[in-house]
């Protein structure tokens, strides 16, 4: 229950991630402004704009290099924009009050190696502001890594240092949850537990914002963003984004909307995920 | 054995290197510019003259003064000696001691005669082994003067007393105590810039930098948990300087001691302070030079750039006031300067918290630590994505 306590009966009255009490429930979640990030000569994110309403899952598409990182960054305030605004749930990002409410799973583990699984969590959980030590074990139940409270970091499959992961980033119940490319390196079946859980917490409120380039995942997602050279190419649930470009596929879709013409064999539909997976130990 | 395959072993590291600069930097730039640094402060010693003051206080004035007079024209003889015959008493050249106005006192004592020829040779003591420099100088002009004055030609005999301490007092005596400071300065230094490394490699800073912690928050835990460890440090190795402890022979072991026993009269909690607010500067020098590097290696890089420079121009080996004039700016701006200096206040000189000296020394360590806290909190969002 703690990521997924976020229904307004059970979460508690002091947390401030009662986002739906908080946010009116016509006012978007995220938003960006004329979003835009440059380094150098290069716009990693080049004036993007989007209002996502909350309690809904959103999936960030696009090849690696696209952008998706650096927009979820400049979301969560840990980088500045060139120009434009971030906002999270109403609030002007970069605020660091405002980071209780939001979760944020980086492609990294970013967990402390040395440290136990419990201590991982509760050094977390503390930062967040969470002194809910029940809140603490659902977290650690529902990313089924309760019973091994005591076991170093170190020593985890690296499944189970993602779930860890995870566990650290949702440990305050936050109500919007940025998740970058969460289930890299997981194992099919633990993937299909991920999304289950990511579902359990939309329906009760919260807003994912997921970001990958494997395309078997974006149906899963309530909406999707294809991203590519730091600009949104289009909008929409995978069967409107299906209808719109006329096709069954939406690797194809994707590629249609890049603008690609699908005539060298190497930029077949599957290759994008393909090179996207090669690239993704390089990334960031 | 494949020739070929160890070859390209070989040419691959020298590949590597030469996309190293650091590493290339380290291995060749950092040692001349270290035993440059060496061959300076020992070459140009001294540039500052040794003060002398000669003072008569034998009960014979007349036939102290005769000896005294040629003893000041002798020592004024020598090359880098002034002789200041001006010092009225005793009591008036420890206070310029003191205030360093003074290096060296040469006093002909009140039983001073031309049959009992004693001389007393005065020094402040907070680092004998410096002060012994100018020794054979001032024999030199001694056994001119005796030579000159031909009034018998024994030769009188030199006993040397110091303010503080004792002028038998051991390099180890001096040192100890000083290089509490510098082991903290050091050990705090190289571990906070690798885990502070490790968090930035490691994604975690990414993840505490998405929590609502904040910099300063961040600065001052990092601060707090190496002040607990260099506290534990500083204990130790205090508790090893100052303690002795003897083991009994047993079996086939024989009697050994724990410990230095160097003596001290110094408060050992105002010791710590010293190396507590320094090792604070250190964490955050730590944080600040970890943004310069990538891998742990190169946290250690840092160290003939941070601390061997500190070692040596610090007034670890030499006086501050004895380095080349050029070099003397440059220590003055090194917080283990100011370290040294009050742990040799404290513990040689017993000096407390109301002693001028000391509270220089802790307020300037205040202040380097407080840039350095500014600097690293600087540099903990600065980060490139």
């Amino acid at each position: 229950m703690a990521g997924a306590g976020l229904s307004s009966a059970t979460a508690p009255a002091t947390a401030p991630a009662t986002a739906p009490a908080v946010v009116p429930a016509a006012a978007p979640a995220v938003e960006a402004v004329a979003l835009r990030k440059d380094f150098g000569p290069i716009h990693a994110v080049d004036g993007i704009d989007m209002a996502l309403p909350p309690g809904r899952i959103y999936g960030l598409l696009g090849p690696n290099g696209s952008g998706k990182t650096t927009l979820i960054r400049l979301l969560v305030g840990l980088a500045s924009a060139t120009s434009g605004k971030a906002r999270v749930l109403g609030v002007e990002m970069p605020s660091r009050s405002n980071l209780a409410r939001i979760g944020y799973m980086t492609q990294a583990d970013g967990i402390y190696p040395e440290l136990s699984v419990w201590e991982n969590l509760s050094f977390f959980a503390a930062l967040y502001g969470q002194t809910d030590r029940a809140a603490l074990i659902r977290a650690l139940e529902l990313v089924e890594l309760d019973g091994r409270h005591g076991t170093p970091a170190q020593d985890l499959s690296g499944g189970m240092r993602r779930r860890l992961s995870m566990a650290c980033a949702l440990v305050h119940r936050p109500a919007v949850i940025f998740l970058d490319e969460p289930t890299v390196g997981v194992d099919p079946a633990l993937r299909v537990q991920f999304w289950d859980h990511f579902h359990r917490l939309a329906s009760d409120g919260a807003t994912l914002v997921v970001s990958s380039h494997v395309m078997d995942e974006a149906d899963r997602c309530d909406e999707l963003l294809f991203i590519r050279d730091g600009r949104v190419l289009a909008q929409g649930t995978p069967d409107a984004l299906r209808k719109k470009a006329g096709t069954d596929n939406l690797e194809t879709a994707f590629l249609q909307f890049a603008g690609v013409t699908v005539r060298e064999p190497a930029m077949t539909a599957g290759d994008l995920a393909a090179s996207g997976a090669a690239a993704t130990k390089t990334s960031r | 054995m494949n020739p070929l395959r160890v070859a390209a072993v070989f040419r691959r590291i020298v590949a590597q290197f030469r996309r190293d600069p650091r590493s290339l930097a380290l291995l060749f730039v950092a040692p001349v510019a270290i035993i440059a640094l060496l061959g300076w402060v020992l070459s140009s010693q001294q540039s500052t003259a040794t003060r002398v003051a000669v003072l008569n206080e034998s009960a014979q004035p007349v036939a102290g003064e005769a000896i005294a007079s040629s003893l000041a024209s002798a020592l004024g003889g020598q090359p880098g000696i002034v002789v200041n015959r001006d010092v009225p008493n005793d009591a008036a050249a420890r206070q310029m001691l003191k205030d360093k106005e003074l290096d060296l006192v040469v006093i002909l004592p009140a039983d001073f005669s031309m049959q009992n020829r004693k001389i007393e040779l005065l020094t402040l003591g907070l680092n004998p082994t410096g002060e012994a420099s100018v020794l054979p100088v001032v024999q030199r002009a001694l056994i001119e003067a005796v030579a000159k004055s031909s009034s018998g030609a024994v030769l009188p005999t030199i006993e040397r007393t110091t303010i503080y301490g004792s002028p038998d007092a051991t390099q180890l005596d001096t040192l100890a105590p000083v290089v509490v400071g510098f082991f903290a300065y050091f050990f705090v230094f190289i571990l906070t810039g690798i885990s502070f490394l490790r968090e930035r490699v490691g994604g975690t800073l990414e993840r505490l930098l998405a929590t609502p912690v904040s910099r300063s928050e961040i600065v001052l835990g990092y601060s707090l948990g190496f002040g607990f460890f260099a506290t534990l440090q500083v204990a130790i190795v205090l508790a090893f300087v100052l303690g002795r402890l003897g083991i009994p022979a047993l079996g086939p072991v024989p009697a050994f001691a724990i410990g230095l026993g160097v003596q001290t009269i110094g408060n050992p909690l105002i010791a710590y302070l010293l190396v507590l607010v320094l090792g604070l500067g250190a964490v955050s020098l730590g944080i600040f030079l970890s943004t310069f590097a990538r891998t742990e290696l190169q946290i250690l890089q840092f160290i003939p750039i941070v601390i061997v420079p500190q070692g040596l121009l610090g007034g670890f080996f030499w006086p501050i006031e004895q380095l080349p004039s050029l070099l003397q700016p440059v220590a003055r701006i090194l917080p283990v300067t100011y370290a040294i200096d009050g742990l040799r206040q404290v513990m040689i000189a017993g000096a407390d918290l109301t002693s001028g000296q000391v509270l220089l020394d802790l307020g300037v360590l205040v202040g380097i630590a407080a840039f350095f806290v500014v600097l690293a909190a600087g540099t903990i969002r600065r980060e490139i994505a």
